[in-house]
């Protein structure tokens, strides 16, 4: 009779690389915040900030001067900047996507990339919210849109206008990011404030983490709430993206007015979500050394999700001009004919090219786990999903119903200085948060460490 | 002990704030909200006086209301119907009259500081004769209802119907000084619509439209 | 309804404390001239409209607002009143009658008189924008002597001291004038010249129709210009005659025209002409043909016509017919079943033209009919062999003195410049100018008279009907009339008022039976704006068909070069008009230019496109302008619009916003558009406004046109045309003997689709609806300009306009379609904003700023806007117009016309046509005032009034008894888009043309 230890095979393969100890994620996760920055983080942050100013300057002048500073005319009263506004709603799905839903599912991996992709969610959110102000022609005027006590007797908002809804769903959408994203980052903070060595730091750190004492009772609590924001959030997903395509779909406008936008519009934004998230990871993962963390599994696991939204993206191109051609309206066939052959075929092309037809490259194993080529491939994808909302816009009001109002559009300094300031303004914020928030949430992480081998004894 | 000390304090400090903040909380308005302006007119004109004592109907004056947008500021001419004659209060005639009896002389003329302004803006002499040598001075008044521009306001509409002057200017004829006592806001107007168009007008049923294109345009 | 107010100056004169009281109210006002008490009253009004103005134009609200009362009140003038005085347009020689909308002392609008037999209600888009005229601060002041400014005496003393010596000397005077309309006018010049050893006055027109009063002399024995009576035409040949868009009296010929074109009767339209033409692209037939070549169709018809009625024309051989047979024989077929209700008139400034014109035109028995020579026109009166005599006298040094009357000949004469080394020869040139133009600048003195709304006058354009021109404001400027300026040189200064009062009752009271007493006459004369009188017939001998010599007109070269009249800027007297400028040109849609036509064919040889700068040269004369390839055109024909490149026209630098991108209307140092008139040429007979031979070579650098439309088709592109190759079925068409078998032929839909939801919310009251009737709309814009004058409408600039912003309320659609060899048809489409019962524009609006009314209004409240632009986008119609910037006026003193019953949008509102919304409260305030209900016509928007087709027809939709509810059930009856389920309040009526299928 004898008793010896028996080893079964890993259930899974590591989430997380180079066996860490749990004092060692600490360490790595912390490096990057209590370290000076690097001429890297540097370099990037003041770049960002200088397209953030440039950004800054334009639409101070466009608000000062007046809308006339676009390039738009009686015909294509929307461009750029609703094109703007649509394109980094969608760059937002993807983190609480990752946070939410994955949560629910339980997918473990999403541990190493749900903190930053919240992050990166209310930057684009924040970088969003700009635009629909900035294209009203009297901005200041802005608070009208709310519904609040005034004497202006019946005079009210318009709940029929899908302009409206964007306003509730949008800062619904804000606000429960930015509460999901705290919350998640309590526990870290706690990290923090214990390790800080400053005052200042302590201080701070302590107020944020809300005198969190690391005890069951606190982890209980915080993981239930967590849940439940999980599944307050996990409708979002899909009701934010739905209702900003509502602004097109409700309208007579043909190429606007198709039933198909809401589920269109979702894959899409999830689509560039993604996109987005990989471009920022890649970078991170390199810059601030979390190979480990985020690993060739993560980066495979979102070039799949990529493959399977992009296409649902593809598909909906494809039926958009089926219905088109299958209404048999002339109207509506001519806007689609219009697309793929008018003035803005380029954009077009372009948009199919980096949407529908690169992203198939992704069904390979060895680009999948080629980091390199997946991040160019993700940055096509952001492109390819800017344009898709351009081409929607434009082609679709350039030339309407009566060819006498048929115009012409092409975009103004200004406008452009514009598109470049929100990114300016996204990677100002995501820079900044790199530098005082950690990237990765430690707590969590822990949590999946050892999720390799299991070891039990057997006796006989 | 010393807490409930501290809360007493505080109750007595709280409640003599409220007082002493009440009129200016109780005096506040929203910007375009002229409610209770009041300015000094350039000529002391009475309309308790004239509309309220007297009872001059507000049409003899304001004349436009019957037939135009602007109810208008009555022209001097329109004053000088009565104020070829009338020159001073009754009192102070009477008063003339007595001492001139006392004193044996014809009474003299009394004119009131007022209403000689009006006389001098008319470049009148003594004997209410145009006086060649005197300029013409239009007195310019200070309008008091105010609307913004992009509301357009018909008297003719309201007056041919039967609404009466009070309901938007308050009771004028007992005024000194014109005030304006309602908001006169969008919300004011509105409702006053709403509600004659559900009880009527002095009996009658009326239309009042809402359509924002009925004064907006 | 204007009628309502209308009084007459005159009856206010009856009243003596009124005359007394402004006289000295206003002491810092001058005394007007004579101490006239007549025009006190204006000093009134004027002063009245300062006090109010700025409480009612809505610019920002004051923080202290002011009311000025009057001391004493005109009896007539209420604050916040309009009061429309009758009176005639002067912007051309035409005549037409007006009334002048008069609020709070400033005419802000002027409308056609309904009354008058001439124009009908009508007024085109110069009548229109005149009134813009009046409030150029550019307009001189005072006199000028010697490019300084003067005074009234000074100058007085001055010419009048000239004048004696050249009396002394019995030296030649000449008085050099445009068309003078007024018999009392003409009557002072004459006296005027009469005083002198050889003084006579010189009549000539920029846009010349003197070949036709010469062909008459030759032919009738009268130097008369007939009098068109298109009402009457059943069959209209135009040989190159522009009559619906700027030739003689257009107006006047619209209203005659469509009233012969009342369905299911159609008179027959054929054009014959080298360039699309206003007329051209309503015509039935057209006919291209080189300018070369029109008098030889001209003459072939004649020889035809002659050869038929037994007289043949003693022709030398003809060049053979340059257009196919059958087009002629079908022609003359046409003119021979309507004799004596057919018309041929011609356009051509060409004596040999014009005669064989009035050979046809006799032949056909249409004089006595379709034109009068008895009681004739008097809208043209140049004559250019008299003119080019002056000339000649001028450089021989022989003239002394001479007067120049509404004429810039050193612009617009072929050899300006040679006028102007003449007029140096001149020993004193006098000028009447309103600005110190191109002639102007080079007189001795200039006598700047008064704006047509600022003085008393009177015309005859027409025998036997007579309108008086009243004053409807006091004169901005120290300007002075031409009768007074007259009366003062002759010695014996009187007021115009006086002299017309005298000159009335000896010579025109006279002519009329009806009225006993004078000042009866005189009051009904000035009310109604017109009277008609007794005109004593012109002597006129039979027709004698002399010398009918030769064929006109010179061999066809490679490039002929046409020069024409737009319909904004005529001769260019209206170049200072910044709405005239940004009038889309009805044919080509372009702004703020002129440039050079060329058929597509052409282009497509020579590889010219929109934009390409060409050079054009003939001799010494070349002139560079930006090609714009215009359908329609003859393939060998180049045309330039007249009229451009008018001296000051720099001042339009600043329209329009300065910004980053933002480019100047006008080139650094340059003008709006080149002038071609140098180009023109005398033949010894008359001005000729074509040339042959000229040479046309691309300089290789591009020019940006401003164009309000820059798709011309209804079909899709070609390459498109899967998507359909069925025209859009936006403008429904069809011929006249398809509409005459079935009524309801063209229609490509049936009406909209039954709705599924409940009519829940029903019009109880009114629902306003327009019915636009596409057979009777010419194209001409005059809406356009009317609703601009009416609603507020800015001036946004060439740039603008040039990013598609232009911010007109209603705009006239023009679509090409293509008829193979190069002909094309041309149809025009008003489009508004519809009002539609669902309105897309409404659901939208986050913040309620655009709602639906009770009455089937779709409001916009302006300072509700945010400026979403969302309902812009929504706009099946594309009618919304956007403030993409603050559009101040350019010239501040034209605030004054601003109509105080809409408001002024700001930058970032959307703005868009609102039916006249003003004018319906306004009429239905009054209705109630007056105690009636609405009528039908009680309101009447800009653009139906002056429409001078009647096109435009507006009223209550529910009332089944209204001109809209009628035309709603005519079978051509159709709505644009009906099939979306907006449910437009606009519907149109198909067009119907007179000619055979395809």
């Amino acid at each position: 009779m004898s008793t010896g230890a028996r080893t079964y095979p890993p259930a899974h393969e590591p989430l997380i690389s180079g066996d860490k100890t749990l004092k060692q994620i600490t360490e790595d996760v912390c490096a990057p915040i209590e370290r000076r920055p690097t001429w890297l983080w540097w370099v990037g942050f003041l770049a960002s900030f200088c397209a953030l100013v440039l950004g800054i300057a334009a639409v101070s002048y466009q608000v000062a001067t007046g809308i006339g500073t676009w390039g738009l005319n009686r015909t294509v009263g929307w461009a750029f900047d609703i094109t703007n506004f649509v394109f980094w709603i969608g760059i937002g799905h993807a983190g609480t996507l990752i946070s939410a839903i994955l949560f629910l599912f339980r997918q473990k991996w999403r541990t190493s990339i749900n903190r930053s992709a919240e992050a990166m969610t209310i930057f684009a959110v924040m970088c969003a919210g700009v635009f629909p102000l900035i294209h009203m022609g009297r901005p200041w005027l802005a608070y009208w849109v709310l519904p609040y006590p005034n004497y202006r007797g019946p005079l009210w908002v318009n709940f029929r206008s899908p302009l409206l809804w964007d306003v509730f769903a949008i800062s619904t959408y804000f606000t429960i990011s930015a509460v999901f994203w705290f919350l998640g980052l309590v526990p870290d903070l706690a990290t923090l404030r214990d390790r800080a060595t400053t005052k200042i730091r302590k201080f701070l750190f302590g107020l944020f983490s809300l005198g969190w004492d690391g005890s069951n009772r606190t982890w209980m609590r915080y993981e239930t709430v967590y849940l439940l924001l999980a599944g307050l959030a996990t409708p979002l997903v899909l009701s934010v993206h739905t209702i900003v395509s509502f602004d097109f779909a409700t309208s007579v406008i043909p190429g606007w007015h198709t039933t198909i936008f809401p589920p269109y519009f979702v894959a899409g934004a999830i689509f560039s979500g993604f996109g987005m998230v990989l471009t920022l990871m890649l970078v991170t993962r390199k810059v601030l050394r979390f190979e480990d963390y985020i690993t060739i599994g993560h980066i495979e696991a979102m070039c799949k999700i990529i493959i399977a939204t992009g296409s649902i993206v593809g598909l909906a191109y494809g039926t958009e001009f089926f219905m088109a051609w299958y209404s048999a309206n002339e109207y509506e066939r001519f806007v689609f004919f219009n697309r793929a052959l008018g003035p803005f075929a380029w954009a077009y092309w372009t948009m199919v090219l980096c949407n529908v037809i690169t992203p198939q490259l992704l069904w390979f194993k060895k680009i999948r786990t080629n980091p390199g080529i997946v991040f160019v491939l993700s940055l096509v994808v952001n492109v390819g999903m800017w344009f898709e909302r351009f081409v929607i816009i434009v082609t679709s009001l350039h030339r309407d119903y009566l060819p006498s109002s048929w115009a012409d559009y092409s975009p103004t300094l200004v406008e452009v200085s514009t598109l470049v300031g929100s990114f300016g303004l996204f990677f100002t914020c995501f820079f900044l948060f790199a530098r005082f928030l950690p990237m990765i949430a430690m707590g969590e992480i822990k949590g999946v460490v050892g999720y390799t081998e299991r070891t039990t004894n057997v006796h006989e | 002990m010393n807490t409930r000390a501290i809360t007493n304090l505080l109750l007595v400090g709280i409640g003599l704030g409220i007082l002493v903040l009440f009129p200016k909380i109780s005096g506040f308005h929203l910007p375009g909200n002229q409610k209770d302006y009041s300015p000094v007119q350039p000529i002391a004109f009475s309309h308790r006086l004239h509309a309220g004592e007297l009872s001059v109907p507000c049409i003899y004056c304001h004349y436009g209301a019957e037939r135009s947008r602007h109810a208008g500021v009555p022209s001097f001419s329109v004053c000088m119907n009565c104020h070829r004659f009338v020159t001073a209060t009754f009192g102070a005639v009477r008063a003339e009259d007595e001492l001139a009896q006392k004193e044996k002389r014809d009474p003299r003329r009394v004119v009131s500081p007022e209403i000689l302004k009006i006389y001098d803006a008319m470049g009148l002499d003594e004997s209410m004769k145009r006086d060649p040598s005197k300029p013409l001075t239009p007195v310019s008044w200070i309008k008091v209802h105010n609307l913004p521009d992009f509301v357009y306001f018909d008297h003719r509409r309201h007056v041919n119907v039967g609404v009466e002057c009070q309901r938007c200017h308050g009771p004028v004829e007992t005024m000194e000084r014109v005030t304006q006592v309602l908001d006169l806001s969008m919300g004011f107007c509105v409702n006053c619509h709403r509600d004659i168009t559900k009880n009527g007008l002095n009996g009658k049923s009326v239309n009042a439209s809402i359509d924002c294109g009925g004064c907006h345009y | 309804m204007p009628g309502n107010d209308r009084k007459s100056l005159e009856e206010r004169d009856g009243d003596p404390d009124f005359l007394r009281g402004p006289e000295d109210e206003f002491p810092e006002v001058p005394a007007t001239e004579g101490g006239r008490t007549g025009f006190s009253r204006r000093s009134f009004l004027k002063a009245a409209g300062f006090a109010t103005a700025g409480a009612l134009m809505g610019c920002k609200p004051a923080p202290l607002k002011k009311a000025i009362p009057y001391l004493i009140p005109a009896e007539e003038i209420t604050p916040g009143r309009a009061y429309w005085y009758a009176s005639m347009c002067g912007a051309c020689p035409a005549g037409c009658g007006i009334l002048i909308k008069n609020r709070d002392g400033r005419p802000i609008k002027l409308e056609g008189n309904p009354a008058h037999p001439l124009a009908r209600g009508g007024l085109c888009v110069v009548g229109q924008a005149a009134v813009l005229g009046l409030y150029d601060s550019q307009r001189l002041k005072a006199p000028v002597s010697g490019g300084k400014e003067s005074s009234w005496p000074a100058v007085d003393e001055a010419i009048r001291g000239r004048l004696k010596k050249i009396r002394a000397s019995r030296g030649k005077v000449r008085f050099l004038t445009g068309t003078i309309t007024s018999p009392t006018a003409r009557r002072m010049i004459s006296s005027f010249m009469a005083s002198f050893a050889d003084g006579k006055q010189v009549v000539y027109d920029a846009l010349s129709a003197s070949a036709i009063l010469d062909a008459h002399e030759a032919s009738h024995g009268a130097r008369v210009l007939p009098r068109y009576l298109f009402d009457r035409a059943d069959c209209i040949v135009s040989f190159d005659a522009d009559f619906l868009g700027t030739w003689i009296s257009p107006v006047e010929y619209t209203a005659g025209y469509t009233a012969k074109r009342a369905l299911p009767a159609l008179s027959h339209h054929t054009q014959i002409e080298s360039r699309l033409s206003l007329t051209g692209s309503n015509a039935d037939k057209r006919i291209r043909v080189g300018p070369s070549d029109i008098g030889l169709v001209l003459a072939h018809l004649a020889r035809r016509l002659a050869e038929d009625a037994g007289s043949p024309l003693s022709f030398r051989t003809l060049p053979p017919l340059p257009i196919d047979t059958g087009a002629l024989n079908e022609m003359i077929e046409r003119l021979l079943s309507n004799r004596g209700k057919s018309l041929v008139v011609s356009g051509l400034n060409d004596v040999d033209a014009q005669r064989l014109v009035n050979l046809v035109n006799h032949i056909l028995g249409n004089y006595g009919t379709t034109l009068d020579v008895k009681r004739p026109s008097y809208q043209k009166q140049g004559n250019d062999r008299d003119l080019y005599a002056l000339l000649d006298d001028m450089e021989s040094g022989e003239v002394a003195g001479i007067f120049l009357h509404g004429v810039n000949p050193v612009y617009d004469l072929p050899d300006g410049t040679r006028f102007a080394a003449a007029m140096k020869k001149v020993g004193l040139v006098v000028g009447f100018a309103e600005r110190s133009d191109e002639t102007a600048s080079l007189a001795h003195h200039i006598c700047p008279e008064h704006h047509f709304l600022e003085s008393w006058s009177d015309a005859e354009p027409v025998a036997g009907i007579l309108t008086i021109t009243q004053p409807a404001i006091r004169p901005l400027g120290g300007t002075r009339s031409l009768m007074e300026s007259i009366s003062a040189w002759m010695g014996t200064p009187k007021a115009d008022y006086d002299l017309l009062r005298e000159a009335w009752r000896s010579s025109v009271f006279t002519r009329q039976t009806l009225e006993r007493s004078y000042q009866a006459f005189w009051d009904k004369t000035v009310h109604d704006g017109y009277a008609m009188v007794g005109a004593t017939p012109v002597g006129t001998h039979p027709f004698s068909s002399s010398v009918m010599k030769g064929v006109p007109g010179p061999r066809p070269a490679e490039w002929t070069l046409v020069l024409y009249a737009k319909i904004g800027l005529l001769d260019g007297r209206h170049a200072h008009n910044p709405w005239l400028q940004e009038l889309p040109d009805p044919i080509s849609k372009i702004t703020w230019d002129n440039y050079v036509n060329v058929s597509p064919a052409t282009a497509a040889r020579f590889g010219i496109s929109d934009g390409d700068v060409l050079r054009i040269a003939a001799g010494s004369v070349a002139v560079e302008l930006p090609a714009h390839v215009q359908p329609g055109q003859h393939d060998a024909v180049a045309s330039i619009a007249l009229g451009y490149g008018r001296k000051g026209t720099d001042r339009f630098a600043n329209v329009g916003p300065q910004w980053l991108e933002g480019r100047p209307t006008v080139p650094e140092g340059g003008l709006v558009g080149k002038n071609a008139a140098p180009f023109r040429g005398f033949d010894g007979r008359s001005i000729q406004d074509w040339k042959p031979g000229v040479t046309v070579t691309r300089t290789g650098r591009r020019y940006d046109l401003a164009s309000a439309q820059t798709y011309h088709s209804l079909s899709v592109p070609e390459r498109m045309r899967g998507a359909n190759p069925e025209p859009r079925p936006i403008v429904q068409e069809a011929t006249l003997d398809a509409f005459l078998k079935n009524p309801a032929a063209g229609a490509t839909r049936g009406e909209d689709p039954a709705s599924l939801w409940p009519e829940d919310h029903k019009y109880t009251g009114a629902r306003w609806g327009m019915a636009i009737d596409l057979s009777a709309c010419t194209g001409c814009g005059a809406c356009v300009v009317a609703c601009q004058a009416e609603n507020n409408v800015p001036v946004v600039g060439k740039d603008e306009v040039r990013r598609r912003r232009e911010m007109h309320w209603i705009r006239i659609d023009r679509y090409y379609a293509e008829r193979g060899n190069g002909d094309v048809g041309v149809v025009f489409q008003p489009v508004m904003c519809h009002q539609c019962g669902n309105a897309p524009c409404e659901t939208v609006c986050p913040v309620l700023a655009t709602v639906h009314s009770s009455e089937g209004l779709n409001q916009q409240v302006y300072n509700r806007c945010v400026g979403t632009r969302y309902c812009a986008n929504n706009c099946p119609y594309k009618v919304r117009r956007f403030n993409w910037f603050d559009y101040p006026h350019e010239d501040k003193l034209q605030n004054m016309v601003l109509n105080p019953d809409v408001t002024i949008r700001s930058r970032g509102i959307m703005e868009k046509c609102t039916f006249c919304v003003q004018r319906i409260q306004e009429a239905k305030a009054e209705a109630r005032r007056q105690g009636r209900t609405l009528m039908d016509g009680d309101v009447q928007p800009a653009c139906m009034q002056s429409c001078p087709a009647k096109a435009i027809a507006f009223g209550n939709a529910n009332d089944p008894e209204s001109t809209v509810s009628k035309r709603k059930r005519d079978p051509r009856w159709y709505r644009v888009l009906a099939e979306l389920n907006v449910d437009p309040s606009v519907g149109y009526l198909r067009v119907i043309r007179n000619r055979e299928e395809g």
